[in-house]
């Protein structure tokens, strides 16, 4: 089963834009679940995201980019 | 008493000095995106702004001569503007142009202008003592020049603080040192920091006079600090004066503040100028029109420095190893 | 004990190995605190003690007034008395303040006491530059700390190496200077160095203070650095395999300095360019050189080649401070040189 993983709502404000800052794992690793898989930003406040689910990671964004919140950015199967 | 046409201008300097830091604030961030780089765009490295500390330098400035010296903090804009630092070139330092004060190789944490004797320094605290040294410097000239250190409330739990102050009065030198307490040090509230509540209080320890100002009114600062600048170029030694000022924004631009919880709304209610303005609307010295006027005159003087600063040429390269010795 | 790397290794900062190091041995060791401006919630202004505070509080994890000398001081005597403090001094550059503190007494009480006393403290700060933080903001420094006897100075270049030796140093009954480069740090604020993110166990583990690492095998030249230049260095060996073979030698520790591990590698290559963003003169690559010239000059086919901070204090606008930083393009042109 696919697990969606979404860019948090960290913002007050919706619509503001963020980063994907740093992946911590690459496409078609292994991952599990609780690891940190990527550091993001808005606004200058960063946080972790943990992978919910064992499994193999698809990133779907690039790091740098920008992303909205609530956009996907990560699967993992 | 202060003359209607003295409370008109220390709003206008205050205008000023809040666009200045608004202008600086927009043009640091827009190039730093989407990927926030704190070494990237045309004002690169750190950036730490007054907003909300307009008071302190206004009411301080008003009574200093152009001979007068000012050793300021890591967040000195406020300060080098009210002290008459140009504008023009104190910009072009912080963008890194040969046109600087500095040429390039200060940055916004050290501005220099011998001219109107301000400094300032990145470390905490340690300029009280250089400031005991001009003051010293001014006696033994035989002017009545004073030197003014202004520290965070955070310096005053550094060692220079202290034997800055036991030095200035020993000595009994023409020095005053203004402590801004905006309440935090980056992250650390003043209480976690300080024990007392009042650090005047400290200044009597040094058997020297004190106070502290509450309020953040740039009215009252200018007469306490006029108080202690008659004082000293009368020969009377130092002052110590501890005023209660609002950091508005981070510490650094880039800072999250979340530590300050639902405080930083509070902070914002506490905007010194929006509130000097309706007392002097109230007092009839101020309309929309006046108010118009001060905001775009700021504005153009403004974005002309940083247009001046963008407009000026980089260093050369060798310039790196130039005036490390005269 | 070393932890094995494989491919399902998990990879985080160096700022977060930090924090990881620092965590596991506080849960085993009641005796480990933190001290330091804006360690707390904050979690350090370089991230040093990310999470520490939700996971140990307020008492453990101590926030202090601006007041280095005072609990740098404070950490020494706690330490005298068996505490294993983990004390930070946010910039290196600040160590103005309080040196005394550190050089006379916590590096000295050991040796002035005839063995009699430990000091067994940890001081950890942040050094470096490269992002327009000027003079007083962007100091490497460490040559000043390793020239002063009774401490140990360690400044790892990657995230295995910082937990690794942070673990070694809170658990060294020696007072250990632990200095990271905030481009190490991987820090999402700051321009990316992918080095900068990499594999760490899970599990504690520890890397030798005093021992340096070969980063990687050469057989050419030898370029020896310590912190954000070994990334440089190796960008630049990875760069010339096939052309030159570039062996780098990545110090990890200044005091002690491994200086079998250079003997060795300049045996080899007959080689030697140095690497350093501390001040040129009178420093780390001076004193590289000296153990080659002590032993064996004639080891040397060549001149040394130094790519150092020059004599000059930090210059702040961004075109000054990148003619003077030790970069991959004057490693490069080092190389090239030292080659023939």
């Amino acid at each position: 089963m696919s697990h969606v993983i979404t860019f948090p709502h960290m913002a007050k404000d919706d619509d503001a834009e963020g980063v994907v800052a740093t992946w911590f794992a690459r496409t078609g690793e292994t991952v599990k679940a609780g690891q940190v898989i990527a550091e993001v930003m808005v606004d200058k406040v960063s946080l972790d995201v943990e992978a919910p689910v064992d499994g193999v990671i698809t990133c779907l964004v690039e790091e740098e980019g920008t992303v909205k919140q609530g956009q996907d950015i990560a699967r993992i199967d | 008493m202060i003359s209607d046409d003295t409370r008109v201008q220390f709003y206008k300097d205050m205008v000023r000095i809040r666009t200045y830091e608004a202008a600086l604030q927009r043009d640091y961030h827009a190039d730093k995106t989407p990927q926030w780089d704190i070494g990237a765009g045309l004002i690169p490295g750190e950036m730490h702004l007054a907003a909300g500390q307009e008071p302190v330098a206004v009411g301080l400035c008003a009574n200093l001569e152009q001979d007068d010296a000012i050793t300021g903090p890591h967040r000195p804009h406020h300060l080098a503007l009210a002290k008459g630092v140009d504008m023009k070139a104190m910009t072009a330092e912080i963008f890194g142009r040969v046109t600087g004060l500095c040429h390039g190789k200060g940055g916004h944490m050290h501005l220099f202008d011998p001219a109107n004797h301000f400094s300032c320094s990145g470390i905490i605290a340690q300029g009280m003592p250089v400031a005991v040294g001009q003051a010293f410097a001014f006696n033994r000239k035989g002017t009545d020049n004073v030197a003014v250190a202004v520290a965070g409330e955070g310096a005053a739990n550094q060692g220079a603080f202290h034997e800055a102050l036991n030095l200035a009065a020993m000595w009994k030198l023409p020095v005053i040192f203004i402590i801004e307490d905006n309440d935090w040090a980056i992250s650390v509230a003043r209480d976690t920091a300080t024990p007392i509540k009042d650090g005047s209080l400290r200044a009597a320890a040094y058997g020297m006079p004190s106070a502290r100002i509450e309020g953040n009114d740039v009215e009252a600062i200018y007469e306490a600090c006029k108080i202690a600048v008659d004082r000293a170029r009368a020969g009377g030694g130092p002052t110590m004066l501890e005023i209660h000022t609002v950091r508005l924004w981070g510490h650094f631009e880039g800072d999250a503040q979340a530590y300050r919880g639902d405080e930083l709304q509070e902070a914002t209610e506490r905007d010194p100028i929006p509130a000097y303005e309706k007392r002097l609307r109230a007092a009839g010295l101020l309309d929309d029109e006046a108010v118009a006027a001060i905001q775009a005159e700021a504005e153009a003087e403004v974005e002309a420095a940083i247009a001046f600063a963008k407009e000026s040429p980089e260093p050369k390269p060798s310039d790196a190893y130039l005036h490390v010795f005269a | 004990m070393t932890a094995t790397i494989d491919a399902s290794t998990r990879r985080v900062t160096t700022a977060k190995a930090i924090s990881e190091a620092i965590a596991q041995e506080m849960r085993t060791d009641p005796n480990v605190f933190v001290m330091g401006e804006d360690v707390g919630p904050y979690g350090g202004i370089f991230g040093s003690t990310g999470g520490l505070f939700d996971e140990f509080g307020a008492t453990r994890i101590i926030d202090t007034p601006i007041s280095e000398t005072g609990f740098i001081g404070a950490g020494i005597g706690a330490a005298v008395e068996g505490m294993r403090p983990v004390v930070e001094l946010m910039f290196v550059d600040f160590f103005g303040v309080c040196f005394d503190q550190i050089y006379n007494h916590m590096a000295k009480i050991h040796y002035e006491s005839g063995g009699n006393v430990k000091v067994p403290m940890v001081l950890m700060m942040a050094v470096g530059g490269g992002y327009s933080d000027a003079a007083q903001h962007s100091q490497c420094l460490w040559a000043s700390f390793a020239h002063m006897p009774g401490m140990k100075v360690v400044a790892p270049s990657n995230p295995y190496d910082a937990k690794g030796l942070m673990i070694s140093a809170i658990r060294d009954d020696n007072p250990v200077i632990f200095m990271f480069h905030k481009g190490v740090m991987g820090l999402p604020w700051m321009a990316k160095n992918p080095r900068s993110i990499g594999p760490v166990p899970e599990e504690e583990y520890t890397v030798p203070i005093g021992k340096a690492a070969v980063a990687h095998e050469g057989s050419d030249v030898t370029v020896v650095s310590i912190s954000m230049s070994v990334q440089h260095c190796l960008d630049v060996a990875e760069e010339l395999e096939g052309d030159v073979s570039v062996e780098v030698l990545d110090l990890r520790s200044l005091v002690p300095l491994d200086r079998e591990a250079i003997l060795a590698s300049v045996a080899k290559t007959g080689r030697l360019v140095i690497v350093d963003e501390d001040y040129k003169s009178f420093g780390m690559s001076g004193e590289v050189i000296a153990t080659i010239a002590d032993h064996d000059p004639s080891m040397l086919k060549a001149p040394v080649q130094r790519v150092c901070y020059p004599d000059v204090p930090v210059p702040y606008a961004r075109v000054l401070e990148y003619e003077v930083l030790p970069t991959r393009d004057k490693i490069k042109a080092a190389i090239a040189k030292v080659m023939g």
